[in-house]
């Protein structure tokens, strides 16, 4: 039995085909998410890896910013639950996620059973965001792939403000007018990320383990920022970026089995 | 009996999206004018009495831009909304405007209304636990008096504000009774309708709006109550709106089956009490028999037990929170009821609410993910 998870955020689309409820045969990330080429090419990837299409699925269930235009999808759920589930199947210890994406920071508490506790999500604000370190990205002329390298070389982190993508960007501005390291500032930058979320993460209240899931979780100096600004053990999800969908393919396995429970 | 129900809805949706138009109407039937009312508490049987009709100023749904002049970005979107209201002239028709200032950016607007209509303000007392508070009240009142019968020409009797008094605490109780029944039939009355219900409230004659409620309970009630698949929620704020946020609770089956909304609910729990007193009095006590509303001071932090009383008595399933952006009076009401809620295991989620949205994604990922956790 194939079950698919597809999460189109607002920067990428991923999939993920599991069988059985278990295993994953399939995955694809594509950076392009809602509204572009993006999920019809992680189809595509998936299709040429592994011959399975939508119509191979015994059920599809989707997530994310653009979940809701997809026809192939037979159920959307958020986000949020997708995020959840992913997590607390390669983690059955998690208590406390941290999710950082393209447009949302979002921390998750989940009970020891995996059910969700409380969550919240960041206003309408890029600050804190996968945006964010985008923008920042552009302004460094650093790679985002290659600014967790910097951040580990930063001896004196700077001050960068976690309030509002612009102010900062001007601050990272002005920080390279100064002369500032880029180690130093890109660190800094981390930092004003792991602010953002750790204040999230404080309004649910942190309990061990702390995972941290999403595209930003790639970047090994947030979570490192992260890390220290909790002060305490923070582990990343294997493949980060796919944890929503593959919460999703898991999602869909369990409505197979209820609705074969109720037939 | 469902064309019936949809025809009595249709005309609330109708008062409800145009007030613009009950104005005219009204000016139009009986000669007299309209005087503003702005949130969140006023005396409106005052002006009840003089014949005009009291209209509700909560804002709209337009795109700010002259209101920036005027207002800082941190002011709240009622706010920004009335004061770009005012600039564009759509309070010029107005008689007058009765203004409260119980929060620090009402009384900031009092001082700089851009209207033409002349402003009544008058102040409600911190101190609700003192009879001179009421004493004061009172005659902030008789002074609110004497400016609208300046204004309106209408001598204000006793006799007439009795009458007044009569007909707002039908029209309250009418209202309770409608928030109970709606709470039964979710598959009848939708989250926006409910709505359209109250907020014709703040547009029409009391006593006719009344007649329409009560036409509209015999209707639903004459029909059986179905069972609920979906999921129950009380709501609190000092609004919901824009009618896109009313629409994902309806699509996510989020029944909203009681409210301590400040624009609908808060401004019907409260009846003006019987007694021999004079009736300015008996309007007075009505401040200190408020409960439950942030801008009322309650030393005893109240509002999160009859938050979850609500909660207990309609079985909902959760209290979602309707934020009004920048207002910082319900965000200091948040942390208490929000710990009273932890520790007594009731589901709650914050939204956060401004009415020139018009986008909601991040509210739809919310509350979908709330309805799917419960």
């Amino acid at each position: 039995m194939y079950t698919m998870g597809i999460d189109v955020g607002s920067s990428s689309s991923k999939v993920v085909v599991l069988q059985d409820g278990v295993q994953v045969v399939a995955q694809a990330v594509v950076q392009a998410g809602t509204g572009s080429s993006g999920p019809g090419r992680a189809l595509e990837q998936v299709r040429q890896f592994s011959g399975l299409t939508p119509e191979d699925m015994d059920f599809v269930l989707a997530t994310g910013y653009g979940r809701t235009t997809l026809p192939m999808a037979q159920k959307q759920m958020s986000e949020i639950t997708c995020h959840a589930k992913g997590v607390f199947f390669q983690e059955p210890s998690a208590r406390t996620i941290i999710d950082i994406g393209g447009q949302d920071v979002k921390a998750i508490s989940l009970d020891d059973r995996g059910n969700i506790r409380q969550f919240y999500m960041n206003d309408k604000c890029a600050a804190g965001t996968g945006r964010f370190l985008e923008v920042m990205s552009r302004v460094l002329e650093v790679d985002l792939e290659e600014m967790a390298s910097y951040h580990f070389r930063s001896q004196s982190p700077a001050s960068v403000s976690s309030t509002c993508t612009v102010f900062a960007e001007s601050e990272v501005i002005s920080l390279l007018s100064k002369g500032t390291p880029k180690e130093d500032i890109i660190a800094g930058v981390h930092f004003s990320v792991a602010a953002k979320a750790c204040a999230l993460a404080q309004r649910v209240g942190v309990r061990s383990e702390v995972v941290m899931c999403g595209g930003v979780a790639q970047n090994s100096g947030v979570a490192d920022a992260i890390q220290r600004e909790l002060g305490q053990r923070l582990l990343v999800t294997h493949d980060p970026q796919l944890t929503g969908a593959l919460g999703a393919a898991l999602l869909a396995y369990e409505e197979i089995m209820r609705k074969g429970k109720s037939a | 009996m469902e064309q019936n129900i949809n025809a009595l809805l249709e005309q609330f949706r109708a008062v409800a999206a145009n007030p613009k138009k009950a104005m005219e109407d009204y000016i139009a039937e009986t000669g007299k004018g309209v005087i503003g009312i702005m949130p969140l508490y006023a005396p409106e049987e005052l002006v009840h009495a003089t014949g005009f009709l009291p209209m509700g100023l909560w804002g709209g749904n337009r795109s700010i831009s002259k209101a920036r002049t005027y207002l800082p970005p941190f002011a709240c979107s009622i706010m920004q909304q009335v004061m770009e209201l005012e600039c564009d002239g759509a309070y010029d028709d107005l008689s007058a405007v009765v203004f409260s200032v119980p929060c620090d950016t009402l009384k900031c607007m009092s001082q700089k209304w851009k209207g033409t209509a002349p402003v009544l303000v008058f102040t409600h007392p911190q101190n609700r636990g003192l009879e001179s508070a009421n004493r004061f009240l009172e005659h902030e009142y008789a002074v609110l008096q004497e400016k609208l019968e300046a204004i309106t020409g209408v001598k204000i009797t006793n006799a007439a504000l009795e009458n007044s008094i009569q007909i707002y605490n039908e029209n309250r109780a009418v209202m309770r009774e409608f928030s109970h029944v709606a709470a039964q039939y979710p598959q009848v009355i939708s989250n926006k309708d409910r709505h359209a219900v109250f907020k014709a409230r703040m547009f029409m004659e009391k006593s006719r709006h009344t007649t329409l409620v009560k036409e509209l309970l015999a209707a639903i009630k004459a029909t059986e109550p179905q069972p609920w698949t979906g999921k129950r929620v009380v709501v609190t704020g000092i609004l919901l709106e824009p009618d896109g946020l009313l629409d994902i609770f309806d699509e996510l089956g989020l029944a909203i089956v009681a409210d301590d909304l400040a624009q609908e609910s808060r401004q019907v729990r409260v009846d003006v009490p019987e007694g021999n007193e004079a009736p300015l009095y008996r309007l007075a006590r009505v401040w200190q028999n408020m409960y439950g509303c942030c801008v009322a001071t309650d030393t005893k932090k109240q509002r999160g037990p009859m938050l979850m009383d609500m909660v207990r008595k309609t079985e909902a399933d959760a209290v979602v929170v309707a934020m009004m952006k920048f207002c910082d009076p319900e965000e200091w009401d948040y942390p208490i009821y929000y710990r009273q809620f932890e520790e007594k295991g009731i589901r709650s989620l914050m939204i956060e609410v401004d009415q020139e949205a018009t986008a909601f994604e991040q509210a739809r990922t919310r509350l979908q993910s709330l309805a799917e956790t419960l």
